[in-house]
């Protein structure tokens, strides 16, 4: 075991001539690709975590905008839900107020309807009235009652109202001067109720009126004078004729 | 078994200097070594090739043995020197498989210069972490009692380390050539494997030594007190301790 300086020494600068070597032939250039290596690694690595923060994000804001989305269709189905509901009672609304009308309607009509049967049903009952009662009067009616009848309108005609008197009065002026007063009686007149008739028509009228007399029966008992065109009805017919009228009138 | 075995034997001169094998072999291994750093580093690129791989592979693995052992902050300053040890040891151990060819750690001259740098480059290390003066004074803690035997472990553990490689090495260059005298050409084949294993191993033990050391200077013991902020390492702790059971 021997110990040589020389060689100590030229092994202490060969050993620190190979590290010099090697750091400049293999360490520096291996640890600087490692470096670059692994910064960019990093910066990768960075990068994804900054695009995978970014696809949370992203994907945050789209379920946001997906629930904000899914509020807005609620909201959207609730509104058009009150508005049909809203249309639907407007429209039932307007088809009851429709059927509303239209059952006035009917009501009107069939109370018409029923009015109208109705009346229908008083005149037809009032026309066999009177038919009735004009041939109950008919089987009555007797030249005295015709008599009668006659005594009651020269009463009338002497206790006629102004009115009255000034219209037939009118209807005497617009006669001729040969004008006469026609008298229509249902029974044979003798000569002195046809002088009455006369003198009472002509105090009526105002002047002198001669009457021509005419049979007809239709006018069951009593006489019509006719004045012009101002008539004087004094016969059951007439009297009839003016109560079914005022019937049918009411 | 002349004294040219165990020591060097002078090939030539160079005017005053006397150029042993061992120095020889010596500037074998570096050529060899700074022509295969150069191949492996030659056009490196982002996408390593097989040889880039490799280059990649050896320092990222002894960056990371050196990681385990010093500060962060202290790896890249600690490691072209703990592996250039470990490199040069490995190729000098296995250069005496070379037929003809001794290896350079089997000569006390070259292991004890390789120890005399890990005990420079220890306290070189440890000043420039530490500061002069903190890192004197760790050698009197946890008591200036301990101080002398502070320095004699110092001492010791250089020594050693000089040693083990050269005993280890010689002895099994000795035991290969005495195999070889005896028994024949071809019996020593298995004593060669055991060679490969024995070098592998003496790098790793002389590196890891000195990786230890260097790590114990950097970072403060257990018993500096003095210096509360720089924590303790288990790494520098095994150290000391494998220190200690080195020295026992």
């Amino acid at each position: 075991m021997q110990f040589d300086w020389t060689t100590f020494v030229l092994e202490v600068l060969n050993f620190l001539v190979l590290v010099w070597i090697l750091k400049r032939f293999l360490y520096q250039p291996v640890l600087t690709v490692l470096d670059s290596r692994q910064a960019r690694i990093e910066s990768e690595m960075a990068q994804a975590a900054r695009l995978q923060q970014e696809g949370a994000s992203l994907r945050q804001q789209y379920a946001e905008r997906l629930a904000q989305w899914a509020e807005e269709r609620e909201q959207l189905r609730q509104q058009l839900q009150q508005e049909l509901g809203q249309l639907r009672a407007a429209g039932m609304e307007k088809i009851r107020q429709s059927l509303a009308d239209e059952d006035g309607k009917a009501r009107v009509r069939n109370a018409a309807a029923t009015a109208s049967h109705e009346a229908g049903l008083i005149r037809l009952a009032a026309s066999e009235a009177y038919r009735n009662v004009a041939a109950m009067l008919r089987r009555l009616a007797s030249p005295m009652l015709t008599a009668s009848i006659v005594q009651l309108l020269l009463e009338d005609l002497a206790a006629l109202p102004e009115e009255q008197r000034a219209v037939l009065r009118s209807a005497a002026e617009k006669l001729a001067a040969d004008g006469q007063a026609e008298v229509a009686s249902a029974h044979p007149l003798d000569d002195g109720t046809r002088q009455q008739i006369a003198r009472g028509v002509s105090a009526a009228a105002g002047r002198s009126l001669p009457v021509t007399v005419s049979a007809d029966a239709a006018l069951i008992a009593g006489v019509r004078v006719a004045v012009g065109e101002c008539l004087l009805h004094a016969n059951l017919l007439d009297e009839l004729a003016f109560f079914r009228r005022q019937n049918g009138r009411a | 078994m002349s004294g040219s075995e165990l020591a060097g034997g002078v090939l030539f001169h160079l005017g005053p200097l006397a150029i042993t094998d061992t120095v020889a072999t010596t500037w074998g291994v570096m050529l060899f070594l700074a022509i295969a750093a150069r191949l492996l580093t030659y056009r490196l690129a982002p996408r390593p090739s097989r040889r880039q791989t490799i280059a990649e592979g050896v320092v990222a693995v002894v960056e990371r043995a050196i990681g385990e052992a010093v500060p962060a902050g202290a790896v890249r300053r600690v490691l072209p020197f703990v592996a250039s040890l470990w490199i040069f040891v490995l190729a000098a151990n296995l250069a005496g498989l070379i037929p003809g060819v001794h290896a350079p750690t089997r000569d006390l001259s070259a292991t004890a210069a390789l120890a005399a740098l890990v005990f420079a480059s220890t306290h070189w290390y440890g000043i420039r972490a530490r500061g002069l003066r903190a890192y004197l004074r760790h050698y009197t803690k946890p008591s200036p009692i301990l101080l002398p035997f502070h320095i004699i472990s110092e001492l010791t553990r250089t020594l050693a380390l000089a040693i083990r490689l050269f005993g280890n090495i010689m002895s099994l260059e000795m035991a290969a050539l005495l195999v070889l005298l005896i028994a024949g050409f071809l019996v020593p084949v298995p004593l060669l494997m055991l060679h490969v294993i024995e070098a592998v191993v003496q790098a790793y033990i002389f590196g890891v030594l000195a990786l230890i050391y260097i790590g114990g200077a950097i970072e403060p013991g257990e018993t500096d007190e003095a210096e509360p902020s720089r924590a303790v390492s288990p790494a520098a702790a095994g150290a000391e301790n494998s220190n200690d059971k080195e020295e026992s």
